[in-house]
């Protein structure tokens, strides 16, 4: 449609100039010449328009939005001032209105492809996978005789679920072909392979298994091929032919289960009778772990012993300090684990026996091997003394520390360090774990596995800065933001979490919560990388890729990264909301002895110490803005950053609406996480706060779905019923659903009894049903208006009992400790008991 | 140990074990782009010793090999290029890395008609260099002075995947005999479907390391952005 504001021809080129300067990012140019017709017409619609998409560019997007709204209002039936306002709105990731705008221009230029091309693909980002269909048949109409249109349709109506229909579409156009595509089109391999993934995904088997023996000589990919038609067999219960394709896959990689699983069931083996085809397999292949391995999971007593005796002496023998690891996921068989122990034992006292060979091999370097024997299976012992299950610091102390002594090699060194430094950290002994962990660092410091191991132990010990002055080490050096921008660019997760949750030890709650932001951020750029991809698997044709990726990002956000962030943010926010002062950094130092205590002040001084607090923070902010642009100053030439407006998450901290904040985590992992049980609790925590009691009914009712015995199930059981016990004014409505879906409150008896019942059922041995008992005594007593001293003392008392149990963990132990302080209980007397039962930790320590 | 190909869902992971373990890192979008371009060609090494949490939970790597064609051989040769290689520390002597490269290198053979591999290694990365030379046989073919962001230089070492070519061809005519499907082949390559021979043994290596190449990119950029000829060399400290 032409214009309804016809240039004369000098505009004219000028605004064909305008266009070309924006497709190649001349943005300065390309202004200057609008700003040039703008002189002549200033009313001109699509100048204007372009005039916006520019300065947006150049990063005013309030000013860009502002012209393209006038832009519109100038010349509502342009294209071009809807492609742009599209486009602004698509640069701000607001996709719904993108799609509207873009939408309007199709309506004014129902011919443009390319409008039609950005359309399809914010559709296909959005998932809307109707709209995407109809977007990819209007290109196939257009031009058809381009494949990547066919297939591109194929895709819109397979991820729709149409799995006919995709199919269909893709014969149609094989249907367009003279003569078949010779083997080098790798775009014509790669879509008979997704045509095959198709017709299997749809169920039919055998229709699979016939297309792919045509395609099979014209299919380049390989494994592919072998691995579709092994499963189609299986599945078709063609076991002799399976069974052969299996073996052919096996010979390929011998480190796959999946092969494994797939020849036993095509042998129709289980139980102990598959034994047999592991040790043909191990014979055939002996540099293979898997078959050696894998029956150590199925055979048990003495099938076990001699499996696994075999096993061990392959491995020991070789000085692999990955030995455990590969048997860990034994051990929580009891026979098994103390089946092997006695293996290694056994090994160890025979190499003891064995007089040290003076010239032997050279297997590792420096230490002779049989030395470097010795030194690994005492390495395997430690560990499995150091095991959860079993936790025996002092033998795998003094299994370590033998080792140590009989390792002069640098190499070893470093990794026994490293070893000696996990159990003191699992010991409880962040210091001199951390120590530990430098002392192996120092060993090869070009090693940057040992450096990253070293800054988290140091971030255990909250030693923030040494941290990433560690992990500056190896970052890219001219990164503007430090060591830190650098592992933020490079989606450092582990980092930037355990930096986080170390804030949330030290009441730094501002920072803690910045960490975790650039969490959540990083998971947005993970959605927006898959954008690019629409367009591009298209044009290189890897299809089945293509939508393995769109699957995963699919169910990106219940990624167990984002479940940690979200959990940790949430408890954050949940605090804010009830002790906003915590907010301000020093104040909220409440886990140390030397903290003020706030909620003792009175009125008049809880506003002082906020005035002092907030004083603070704005010296610490100038100070840092300071040293900032002081920074900027030294780089020359350096990529211009934005500046962070708020480097110590000062403004995150003290938002004045914690739980909404709290819901933005919350939400995915309620939609993408249902069956994470921490998941549901917070959501139950965060919407009982909020006030939004169905809400927070059916997370209970999902965590209790759950996991009907948890402690943390039954607290909140405990919670909602005496919340309902206070008579709260409920609409009828609202009051008939919980009646109706409350079924699991308690029966009989009061709540008091419903707790002490679940006291005796769980309390023995389990420290968190302990935990939770006591709170929901706290909440019970505080609901009657006064806390009854009996059960304060009784409380006090099964936290004393509790931490003698073996059951209980170290860090339940730390936890119970902070119950102690918050009850004002015998702090002293507690964590003396916890000194004597974990000698070796420093958590119990009194802080100086 | 599990080896398989490297899934889009794996990458997180992957991403954790290069930056624990390397020190030249790339986002995600750079990993996404390798697979999604070259999906045969990166493997990676799953740990089996702890069972996920709930069953849709991705695993843990604990190796991998980040491998790809070169866009536009200079050479005009078809030929692999490994990105990135490493395992964690806690895997080694399990003879991961030269599993994960086996794998590797048949699929650049039979999908891409590689003729060889290349890839860089800091001259000072002793265990990585005894990884590619005695071990999985690369040669070295020249320094490439300054390659890496700090100002060391690299080797550029090669290695001619001819003998997977034999292999590749001797499967081809062990499997032909008990071929039961005919389709009309076009005849355009002389290595057509077939299953080839197990890797050959080799001496067990006793430490495995890192390769690296260097990549200058932002992460907003489009992906045909990524190739490494736009990268424009980073500032040596």
């Amino acid at each position: 449609m032409p214009s309804a504001q016809p240039l004369a021809s000098k505009e004219a080129s000028l605004f064909r100039n305008v266009l070309k300067f924006y497709e190649t990012k001349q943005y300065k140019k390309g202004l200057k010449s609008a700003e040039q017709i703008l002189k002549k017409y200033p009313k001109h619609g699509e100048t204007l328009a372009m005039k916006g998409l520019l300065i947006n560019c150049q990063g005013k997007t309030e000013d860009a939005f502002l012209i393209a709204k006038e832009a519109l209002k100038q010349d509502m039936k342009s294209h071009v001032c809807w492609h742009v306002y599209g486009l602004l709105y698509r640069s701000q990731k607001n996709f719904d209105e993108a799609i509207k705008a873009y939408k309007m221009a199709l309506r004014f230029e129902p011919d443009s492809q390319q409008i039609l091309r950005d359309l399809a693909l914010l559709q296909i980002q959005m998932r809307d996978y109707n709209g995407y269909i109809e977007s990819r048949r209007l290109m196939v109409m257009s031009k058809p005789q381009i494949r990547q249109n066919w297939t591109g349709l194929a895709i819109a109506y397979h991820l729709a679920g149409n799995l006919t229909e995709a199919e269909n579409v893709l014969t149609k156009y094989e249907e367009t072909l003279k003569q078949p595509p010779p083997r080098s089109d790798l775009e014509n391999s790669e879509a008979i392979l997704y045509k095959n993934y198709i017709i299997a995904e749809a169920g039919d088997y055998q229709k699979a298994l016939d297309h792919l023996e045509v395609i099979a000589k014209t299919a380049i990919d390989k494994v592919a091929i072998l691995e579709a038609r092994a499963d189609y067999q299986l599945k078709l219960e063609k076991n002799k032919e399976a069974e052969k394709s299996y073996r052919v896959l096996l010979d390929r990689n011998q480190e796959k289960r999946a092969y494994y699983a797939g020849l036993e069931k095509s042998l129709g083996l289980e139980g102990e009778a598959r034994v047999k085809i592991y040790e043909e397999l191990a014979e055939q292949y002996p540099r293979a772990d898997a078959p050696k391995r894998i029956p150590l999971d199925f055979l048990e007593g003495d099938a076990f012993k001699t499996a696994a005796q075999k096993y061990l002496d392959w491995r020991l023998k070789r000085a692999a300090p990955s030995t455990f690891t590969s048997l860990k996921a034994l051990y929580g068989d009891v026979a098994k684990r103390e089946c092997l122990q006695s293996l290694v034992e056994a090994f160890l006292s025979e190499k003891r026996a064995e007089k040290p060979a003076e010239n032997g091999d050279d297997l590792t370097n420096g230490s002779s091997p049989n030395n470097s024997v010795l030194i690994y299976t005492l390495y395997y012992l430690s560990q499995h003394h150091d095991h959860w299950r079993i936790r025996d610091t002092d033998k795998a102390l003094s299994y370590i520390n033998e080792a140590l002594e009989l390792a002069p090699d640098n190499a070893d060194q470093g990794e026994l360090r490293l070893g000696l430094a996990r159990i003191l950290k699992h010991a409880g002994n962040v210091r001199k774990a951390m120590e530990e962990m430098d002392n192996a660092r120092q060993k090869d410091k070009s090693d940057r596995y040992y450096n990253t191991k070293c800054s988290k132990y140091m971030l255990r010990n909250d030693c923030n800065e040494e941290a990433i002055k560690t992990m500056g080490l190896f970052t890219r050096q001219n990164d503007v933001n430090g060591p830190l921008g650098d592992l933020l660019e490079m989606q450092c997760v582990w980092y930037i979490t355990e930096d986080g949750e170390s804030y949330v030890r030290q009441g730094k709650f501002g920072l803690a919560l910045k960490r975790f932001h650039a969490i959540y951020k990083i998971f947005e750029d993970w959605t927006d990388d898959q954008f690019d991809f629409h367009s591009f698997s298209l044009r290189k044709g890897m299809i089945r890729s293509y939508i393995e990726m769109v699957r995963w990002e699919d169910s990106l956000w219940s990624h167990p990264f984002f479940r940690r962030a979200a959990i940790n943010s949430i408890k954050l926010y949940l605090l804010l909301n009830d002790k906003p002062h915590l907010a301000h950094g020093s104040l909220a130092n409440g886990t140390g002895d030397d903290a003020v205590d706030f909620e003792s002040l009175s009125t008049a001084d809880r506003k002082k110490a906020m005035k002092k607090a907030k004083r603070e923070a704005q010296k610490q902010e100038k100070a840092a803005a300071e040293a900032a642009a002081k920074a900027k100053d030294e780089r020359k030439g350096g990529e211009e950053k934005k500046q962070d407006d708020d480097p110590f998450g000062a403004k995150l901290a003290q938002t004045s609406e914690p739980l909404e904040k709290a819901l933005t985590w919350l939400k995915p992992l309620l939609e993408f996480s249902p069956n994470f049980l921490e998941g549901q609790t917070a959501g139950f925590d965060i919407y009982m706060k909020r006030k939004k009691y169905l809400l927070a009914l059916k997370c209970l009712l999902a965590a209790h779905s759950l996991a009907p015995e948890d402690p943390v199930v039954h607290e909140q059981i405990a919670r909602f019923q005496l919340f309902l016990n206070s008579k709260p004014e409920l609409s009828p409505t609202v009051q008939t659903i919980i009646d109706e879906t409350f079924t699991i409150a308690p029966k009989e008896g009061t709540l008091s009894q419903f707790n002490e019942a679940y006291l005796s059922s769980h309390g023995e041995k389990n420290a968190k049903a302990v935990f939770s008992v006591i709170k929901a005594r706290q909440a019970l007593a505080a609901s009657e208006g006064s806390k009854s001293d009996a059960e304060g003392t009784d409380s006090e008392s099964l936290l004393f009992e509790i931490l003698k149990k073996n059951e209980t963990s170290l860090k339940e132990a730390m936890e119970g400790l902070g119950m102690l302080k918050d009850m004002k209980g015998d702090v002293g007397r507690y964590t003396e008991e916890a000194r004597s039962r974990w000698p070796v930790a420093n958590v119990f320590e009194a802080k100086a | 140990m599990d080896i398989i190909m490297l899934h889009p869902s794996h990458i997180p992971h992957v991403q954790t074990c290069n930056i624990t373990n390397l020190p030249e890192n790339y986002f995600a979008k750079y990993y996404l782009y390798h697979a999604l371009t070259w999906p045969q060609l990166s493997y990676v090494a799953i740990d089996l010793s702890k069972p996920p949490r709930s069953k849709n939970d991705p695993p843990k790597i604990v190796g991998y090999v980040l491998a790809k064609m070169e866009e536009e051989p200079v050479d005009g040769i078809p030929h692999g290029h490994i990105t990135s290689l490493s395992v964690m520390r806690t895997h080694r002597r399990l003879g991961l890395a030269e599993k994960l490269m086996r794998q590797s290198q048949k699929a650049m053979v039979e999908t891409f008609g590689a003729k060889y591999v290349s890839l860089h290694v800091r001259v000072s990365n002793k265990a990585a260099l005894r990884l590619y030379k005695d071990t999985l046989q690369f040669e070295v073919e020249k320094v490439e002075s300054k390659y890496y962001a700090d100002g060391e230089d690299a080797f550029s070492m090669k290695q001619d995947l001819n003998f997977i070519w034999e292999q590749v061809k001797l499967d081809d005519e062990s499997l032909r005999k008990d071929e039961k499907t005919k389709t009309e082949g076009d005849g355009t390559a002389d290595h057509d479907e077939g299953d080839p021979v197990g890797d050959e043994g080799q001496e067990d290596n006793k430490k495995k390391k890192e390769v690296m190449r260097k990549v200058k990119i932002g992460r907003a950029l489009g992906v045909s952005d990524l190739v490494e000829k736009v990268e424009t060399p980073k500032a040596a400290s």
